[in-house]
């Protein structure tokens, strides 16, 4: 695990703040992937100097009679390889191993074991006694003695290694019953099975080292009583552990590993992603698992009850563990302080009342360490040699060569970062006071894994989404919930009390409008488009154009008034209709009704006419109605339709309407030539035109100045003014007594039409739909020679028709 | 509450004992641990609680992290309010064997039903998925 996350650039982070040299981090990776017995402490020394002492001592003193011990009612074998995965792990490094090491862990299960254990056992006591000189100056020269009466079979090297290291102890309660197996880790179940539960009368012979480490239940045999006590020397050696030299980390910067803090965080580059741990949180300490393991067995010691107290040592070692037991030791006491915890609980509460309260006192008070030590065992357990004030007084003289035992509990096996966050934790926990909840709290091990900048994180993402410009657009229940609640606080105190609730105050932050802007390299061309969350790509270029009101309203008058037309000549349409349906009904119709049916019709036909028609005049077809009509292409169809319908005279009206009005209808014809249609039903109304009439269309058509160009232009136009002319010719040639030329306005009006074909240039010249044959007969009547060729050939009126 | 008046927020839950209920039906209670904004949740000593009838059984679980999108419902446990007189705890293996029981009789009495919806020519979509629809 904690490789693992070493692989990330966390590493880096480590680096700088955590291990001093890249040997020791590298020792450290190594020991720690060395499972439950890596320690993070220089073992290479320690090797050197057991060695020294394993020579020293084979020298000097024979073999132990350990018989007594009975090695093999441990699971001899057991023993030494329960311990041994972590010095089995440790096989890549066998060079540097001392060979004493080599040879303890090699023996022969049962045989050697006692020898070797018992030489081991008294190395270390040497080392302890020699090392220390409280205890030296106790009972030195007894040591040896003591040992005799049954120094345990050495834990294997690793744990030796783990002993000196860390004055372990840390007091450790004991469960009045038997573990179960749930409370107890993986490693510690592994062991349990391994060993086989060994018989309590052998676990004396673990006595001492096994206390020392200071974890795991301990049982008491009576057997044993005796033995422990009466060595003043063995209880010493109890009380103080395996002193050793600090962990080279301790005694670089005085770097502190935390045992369950994690290391600091880095800053993680992901918004909204939590900073990267690089050992993960609730990383259970390494080492007190198998140690818990070792000492299950451990033998209680039924006369004194001592406190060890925490040592520590302000400057060189910060407080590793200031006012609490180690959650791990707490653990193997086989209970968690919780209150009722989710397992079945197979064991009571851990801690007695007055370990609660001295537990609670030495919390709340903040104690600097090292004067009231954490309460160690329960009432019916186990309990550890208490170790009253001598730690503080001692710390200034000694820890220049011998490190006084500093209760470090458990905490060997941590990164020293994560160490020293655990005992920063510990401290800012030290000063929680808030009563029932605090204890409570202060007592639960596992409490405050997430730290108070962890809790400020999440809240100010929680903060970030509520902010707004806006909060009654945005929250609008919300606004109308707290203001509801503080009216209903008003009135209920009545402003007696001043007491305002606690309103969140989210920051107004304006909600600035980003536009993304593409990213542009100078010199390059192009931009580049990166898209993402925040930006996404454009992918329509989409133009918002809005118009302007008066736009807006003119646009709807013109749909409007087309509308109107359109509407208008529908209505008109349905009645022509009708009108034009009326020969076939008036078939189909009994006789009775035809009347009737005739009375409609004619009904129908005025009212068509009158649609159109001026309002005075009867006789005059409304420009404006006309035009409007006109206009429409459904329009003209319909007058077209219409007009052979109509009475003569209305009709007359009708064609002179369009007469009158040709020029705007001819402009607004100019694009499919829908007049056209108009040609037919007109022509057959020209033909019926009394001479009179007749000149008047023509003067009609010929209008205002510049009509007739404009007629001209037009096909219909045109072809209108060849029918009326033709007409007249007609008249002119067929009635001798017409009455024509009886006032000259015929002449003068086909003079100018003449002078205008004429005069138009050819490209403005439609042509019309049809030429009459008599226009030349007509032209010739009127205009020289010269100026019928020019008109021939401008018209293309053949001469084949004459 | 105290870091943000007037708003509901999990951090004053932190380290303390809770009930959640999961969209998957299961039950689990630990101590709340962690969280972060989308409400996932670390619990730690999680047990699992399975509930038949009148009986349940505790499963320990470890430490459970669960994403904020299963949770249904979340409550806190009063420790010293223990438990109740009539609830009763049974082993693990009773539960689990009565849990198994509860599902073969809902299971059978489904069938029934369907065949006999069947029968009449009716047929309802089963609803067991409809989360992942």
């Amino acid at each position: 695990m904690f490789r693992f996350q070493s692989l990330d650039e966390d590493c880096t982070l480590e680096k700088e703040e955590g291990l001093v040299e890249e040997e020791d981090e590298i020792d450290q990776f190594n020991d720690d992937t060395f499972g439950d017995g890596a320690i993070d402490d220089d073992w290479q020394e320690e090797h050197k100097r057991l060695a020294e002492l394993e020579e020293r001592k084979n020298e000097g003193l024979g073999g132990l009679g350990l018989g007594g011990l009975g090695m093999g009612g441990m699971g001899g074998g057991d023993a030494s390889t329960v311990q041994l995965p972590p010095p089995a792990s440790r096989v890549p490094h066998p060079s540097s191993l001392p060979p004493p090491h080599h040879s303890l862990s090699s023996m022969p299960p049962p045989g050697l074991e006692d020898r070797g254990g018992g030489d081991l056992a008294e190395s270390l006591a040497m080392l302890i006694l020699g090392a220390d000189p409280a205890i030296a100056s106790v009972g030195g020269p007894t040591g040896p003695g003591d040992r005799s009466t049954g120094l345990p079979p050495p834990p294997s090297m690793p744990q030796q290694h783990q002993l000196p290291p860390h004055q372990q102890l840390t007091p450790s309660g004991l469960p009045p019953g038997p573990l179960h197996p749930s409370l107890l880790s993986y490693q510690q179940h592994q062991h349990l099975l391994r060993r086989g539960g060994p018989p309590m009368q052998q676990m004396n012979s673990h006595n001492i080292w096994e206390n020392n480490m200071g974890f795991g239940p301990v049982s008491v045999t009576p057997g044993l009583v005796t033995q422990m006590e009466d060595s003043p020397l063995m209880s010493i050696i109890k009380e103080v552990g395996l002193p050793n030299r600090p962990p080279p980390v301790m005694s670089e910067d005085g770097r502190d590993l935390s045992e369950r803090a994690p290391p600091p965080r880095s800053s993680s580059p992901v918004i909204g992603s939590p900073p990267v741990r690089a050992v993960p949180i609730g990383t259970p300490p390494k080492q007190p698992m198998s140690h818990a393991m070792n000492h299950h067995q451990q033998i209680h010691h039924p006369t004194t009850v001592h406190v060890r107290a925490p040592v520590h040592h302000q400057h060189r070692y910060p407080p590793s563990f200031p006012e609490r037991i180690s959650p791990n030791t707490l653990l193997n006491m086989a209970n968690s302080p919780l209150c009722r915890p989710p397992f079945p609980a197979g064991v009571g509460p851990v801690l007695s009342q007055i370990q609660r309260a001295q537990m609670l006192n030495s919390q709340v008070a903040g104690f600097p360490r090292g004067c009231q030590g954490p309460p160690l065992l329960p009432g019916g357990g186990g309990f550890r040699p208490f170790f009253g004030q001598p730690p503080p007084h001692r710390m200034g003289p000694h820890h220049n060569h011998v490190p006084c035992p500093i209760i470090r509990h458990n905490t060997t096996h941590l990164h020293p970062q994560h160490r020293r966050m655990l005992t920063q934790r510990m401290q800012s926990r030290g000063g929680e006071r808030g009563g029932r909840v605090g204890d409570w709290r202060s007592r639960d091990p596992y409490s405050n894994l997430m730290t108070q900048r962890e809790k400020e994180w999440v809240a100010k993402i929680q903060m970030m989404q509520l902010q707004s410009t806006d909060p009654y657009l945005d929250d609008y229940y919300y606004q109308n919930y707290f203001e509801k609640m503080e009216k209903r606080q008003e009135r209920d105190r009545d402003g007696v009390r001043k007491e305002h609730t606690t309103k969140l105050i989210t920051p107004q932050v304006a909600k600035l409008e980003h536009t993304y802007r593409p990213v542009q390299f100078a010199g390059s061309l192009g931009k580049l488009t990166v898209s993402s969350v925040n930006n996404p790509r454009k992918m329509i270029d989409t133009v918002v154009t809005s118009r302007t009101d008066d736009e807006e309203k003119r646009e709807k008058q013109v749909w409007n008034k087309r509308r109107q037309i359109l509407y208008t000549v529908e209505k008109m349409y349905s009645l022509l209709l009708e009108v034009q349906d009326f020969e076939k009904r008036f078939m189909q119709t009994p006789e009775e009704q035809r009347e009737a049916l005739l009375e409609q019709h004619k009904t129908h036909t005025l009212q068509l006419y009158a649609s159109l028609r001026e309002k005075e005049w009867d006789d005059r077809v409304s420009d404006e109605q006309c035009l409007l009509i006109m206009s429409v292409r459904k329009g003209k169809r319909l007058i077209s339709r219409l007009i052979p319908f109509l009475p003569p005279l209305q009709a007359a009206a009708v064609v002179m309407g369009i007469a009158r009005n040709l020029p705007a209808l001819a402009k607004k014809d100019k694009q499919d030539q829908a007049l056209c249609w108009l040609v037919e039903p007109v022509a057959v109304v020209i033909s019926s035109l009394s001479s009179a009439a007749l000149t008047d269309l023509l003067q009609e058509l010929q209008g205002s100045e510049g009509q007739l160009s404009k007629v001209l232009q037009n096909k219909f136009g045109v072809t209108l003014l060849y029918l009326i002319l033709s007409e007249g010719e007609r008249m002119q040639s067929s009635d001798l007594n017409c009455q024509l030329m009886d006032d000259n306005r015929w002449t003068e009006l086909v003079f100018s039409v003449t002078r205008e074909l004429l005069n138009v240039p050819p490209s403005s010249l439609s042509p019309p739909l049809f030429t009459p044959p008599n226009l030349l007969s007509l032209f010739s009547r009127y205009v020289d020679r010269q100026r019928l060729e020019l008109l021939q050939e401008k018209l293309q009126i053949s001469s084949l028709s004459r | 509450m105290n870091y943000m008046p007037g708003t509901a927020s999990l951090i004053d839950d932190i380290d303390k004992k809770h009930l959640v209920l999961l969209r998957d039906g299961r039950t689990l209670i630990g101590f709340l641990r962690s969280i972060d904004q989308f409400a996932n949740l670390v619990f730690h000593q999680t047990v699992e609680r399975i509930h038949v009838g009148k009986k349940f059984g505790d499963i320990p679980r470890g430490i459970f992290i669960v994403r904020g999108e299963n949770v249904v419902l979340l409550g806190e446990i009063d420790i010293d309010k223990l438990c109740d007189h009539i609830l009763q705890q049974v082993s693990i293996e009773e539960i689990l064997e009565e849990q198994r029981l509860q599902q073969q009789a809902k299971q059978k009495t489904e069938k029934a039903k369907v065949t006999a919806l069947k029968d009449r020519g009716l047929s309802i979509p089963k609803a067991d998925n409809l989360d992942e629809y």
